[in-house]
């Protein structure tokens, strides 16, 4: 049934397009430092996203997003690096791998596909569980990939890590996954399956007996969020060019699940407003660690500044607004309506 | 449709940048000081920064490089990867430092060197040990100290020559490059003086271990007892470590690498730390030579302690090796600055002569034996291994 866009599609576009111009701009403008920290923004929009989806809104509360990551880092820098590189570097790598050098929208979605497989595996055993038992059975699930990536060294190198990965991720890739992880998203939780998960969270016995299968839908929103956490590891080790197990370790997936409970894990739009927050304020507060002057007056070097402050920032939100600065709510036009017709006046 | 909400932050962005935005000074030369001032590396870092800007300091006093001031912008790495390349990236791109000093472990060197070496500004490691570390980043990448293969090497000939060690056991952190190789090089040179057979146990933990029973329970197990441990751990473990294992009655002395070379090891270790540790590191603050004894006169001057270990002197060489540069190649431009490190020869510093031969980036430097004496790290020999 053919009809015209609706008002809404056309924002979406228009909104896009506005997105489009300031990479454009800052991409031509900024140096790399700052888009450097703009396309952290997006990663951790792509991640925290995904996280939101199993966390958030199907209540499966996982650690193991770190290890996802993991396996979507190593798989597209296995696939990308030039073979001559590898030789030099991996010469124990078989044959097939050794020889193969992929595009990069090619390594990007084997890095999805293999993350998922990877939570395919894990969730059959894992997801009956419930609650913190499934937390702690996620993060073994971590320290199972970070013990196999220091220990397959013919493979990854070991603790030493892979450098020399292809620098590919540009604010384009990422803010173009961005968008279309959110938007992929967004079309699952308000379609059928997401209701469902939806109602998993809120009640699980009541979601069975109204013929939910459980297993199923958990399963799915667990792949479907380890699919995006492949991308959103594979883009963060080609933006490093360097990656070691080290990287996706405890504090990978605590930092994720912070930005998640601060923005709101029920929400797509407070995995944006925490990625926001948390990604920019270090960033800002980095700027008066160092001491120096500020304003004519001398100040001491402060470090830890910026860690004191995220965390205090935590435990206020915990205390104030449990439900993260977004709660479930998730951004619509009319939250803008004000300012909008303050824009056009 | 959450486009919106990403163009709000990117405007907060652009406003942040106006905000912070930097003036350029043309009569300073800016260098990068990349340090771990929080978090797991902090023991080694906190006095590799310090012992940094008081050459630093040292060096203005006496009227500065080519006319002008150097200037150190600081960073915290805060132990964390990410971190150390976004601050590497803004000393870089925003601040436009020159050169960078700084950062006591491969991980974290590692992903700051890769940004250092897109941008062609040398990086100097104050503290990371590993060999293969300047060939993995890039010829802009150079190291302060000596490669761990070298120190290992003196750790295995001290246990041999010194203590009289026929046999050995090895302890490895196995998430760690560094401790990883420390163990495999012990080994290589250990077994090369007394025999494939010498090592009679390698066991492994990871960093996050805190019980080390089920180790300690299997090297009690071993039917003939070694001559001494080889524990390979980083600052974090390695007084946990020797308290766990003399708790348990376990008396051979234990050899370890420069990871020791922290206040931990005493704090943590308590008075185990006393009964028969030694380590290998990069200088001895009790060594009477003149370098020496100034540097740590100065030191306590200008942070009212002495100098915590030798990360701190290898701060303060750091520094100069990089003013050094700035000097004969009478250049404050990174690709110059790159081009006479690579030339330097003979360089004397607290830590010993940096000279980097062969077009290698590790200087050969010689090693210092310290041991644990009344909780104060003695002095007991220095090595040049073979």
């Amino acid at each position: 049934m053919p009809r015209k866009p609706s008002a809404t599609t056309l924002r979406g576009i228009g909104g896009v397009a506005v997105l489009a111009a300031a990479l454009f701009v800052m991409n031509l403008t900024l140096p790399d430092y700052y888009l450097r920290i703009v396309n952290l923004i997006g990663i951790n929009i792509i991640l925290v996203a995904s996280l939101n989806l199993t966390n958030g809104f199907t209540g499966i509360f996982s650690l193991g997003h770190a290890g996802f990551m993991a396996v979507g880092a190593y798989t597209s820098a296995l696939l990308t690096i030039a073979p001559a590189q590898k030789a030099l570097a991996l010469p124990q790598l078989p044959l097939w791998l050794a020889g193969i050098s992929l595009p990069f929208p090619a390594a990007l979605v084997a890095a999805g596909l293999l993350a998922s497989f990877a939570a395919l595996l894990i969730g059959f055993p894992v997801l009956r569980l419930r609650g913190h038992y499934l937390a702690v059975a996620t993060m073994g699930f971590l320290v199972i990939i970070r013990v196999v990536l220091t220990n397959a060294e013919s493979f990854t190198r070991g603790a030493r890590g892979i450098s020399g990965l292809p620098v590919f991720t540009n604010s384009w890739w990422v803010f173009g996954i961005a968008v279309l992880t959110l938007y992929l998203l967004r079309k699952l939780v308000t379609s059928a399956y997401g209701r469902g998960m939806i109602a998993i969270r809120e009640n699980t016995v009541a979601a069975e007996a109204l013929g939910i299968p459980i297993a199923r839908y958990r399963l799915i929103a667990f792949c479907t969020g380890a699919f995006f956490a492949g991308v959103g590891g594979a883009l963060l080790g080609h933006l490093m060019s360097v990656i070691s197990p080290n990287f996706f370790s405890y504090s990978q997936t605590f930092l994720l699940v912070e930005i998640s409970i601060i923005g709101g894990c029920g929400s797509l739009t407070g995995a944006v407003v925490g990625s926001l927050i948390m990604t920019l304020l270090p960033e800002i507060l980095r700027n008066f660690e160092g001491g120096g002057e500020l304003f004519g007056i001398a100040l001491p070097p402060m470090y830890g500044l910026s860690q004191i402050i995220l965390a205090s920032l935590l435990i206020v939100i915990i205390i104030f607004r449990p439900q993260g600065i977004m709660g479930t709510k998730e951004f619509s036009w009319s939250m803008f309506g004000k300012k909008r017709e303050l824009k056009k006046g | 449709m959450k486009a919106k909400v990403v163009m709000l932050g990117v405007l907060a962005l652009a406003a942040t940048l106006a905000v912070t935005g930097c003036a350029k000074k043309n009569n300073v030369i800016k260098i990068g000081a990349l340090f771990n001032q929080t978090g797991d590396q902090s023991s080694l870092d906190v006095p590799g920064l310090n012992g940094f800007k008081l050459a630093a300091d040292e060096i203005n006093k006496a009227g500065g490089l080519l006319g002008k001031k150097l200037e150190i912008v600081a960073i915290d790495g805060k132990t964390d990867q990410t971190q150390c390349t976004n601050a590497a990236s803004k000393m870089i791109d925003v601040d436009k430092v020159v050169a960078i000093g700084g950062l006591s472990d491969s991980n974290y060197a590692l992903a700051a060197g890769a940004i250092a070496q897109a941008k062609g500004v040398p990086f100097v490691t104050s503290g990371a040990t590993l060999p293969t570390l300047p060939d993995q980043v890039g010829d802009a990448f150079f190291l302060e100290p000596f490669g761990d293969n070298i120190q290992a090497y003196a750790g295995a000939e001290f246990a041999a020559k010194d203590l009289k060690a026929k046999t050995a056991y090895i302890l490895t952190d196995k998430a760690m490059d560094y401790t990883i190789t420390l163990s495999k090089y012990f080994k290589e040179r250990f077994t090369k003086i007394n025999g494939d057979k010498s090592v009679l146990l390698e066991d492994t933990y990871q960093t996050d271990d805190v019980d080390f029973s089920a180790q300690i329970g299997r090297l009690k197990n071993l039917k003939v007892q070694p001559d001494v441990l080889y524990v390979a751990s980083d600052p974090s473990k390695c007084g946990v470590i020797v308290k766990q294992l003399r708790a348990l009655k376990v008396k051979q002395p234990v050899i370890g690498g420069d990871g020791y070379d922290t206040p931990l090891l005493v704090s943590l270790g308590g008075d185990a730390a006393n009964t028969g540790v030694y380590f290998s590191t990069h200088a001895s603050l009790t060594n009477p030579a003149d370098k020496v004894q100034n540097f740590v006169k100065a030191y306590n001057a200008a942070y009212k302690t002495a100098p915590e270990n030798a990360f701190a002197a290898l701060g303060y060489d750091t520094m100069y090796l990089i003013a050094n540069a700035i000097k004969a190649g009478n250049s404050d431009k990174s690709a110059d600055i790159k081009a006479a490190l690579a030339k330097t020869d003979g360089l004397e510093g607290v830590t010993g002569k940096v000279s980097y031969k062969n077009g290698s980036r590790v200087p050969t430097k010689s090693v210092t034996i310290l041991t644990v004496k009344d909780g104060k790290f003695d002095f007991v020999k220095e090595v040049l291994p073979e």
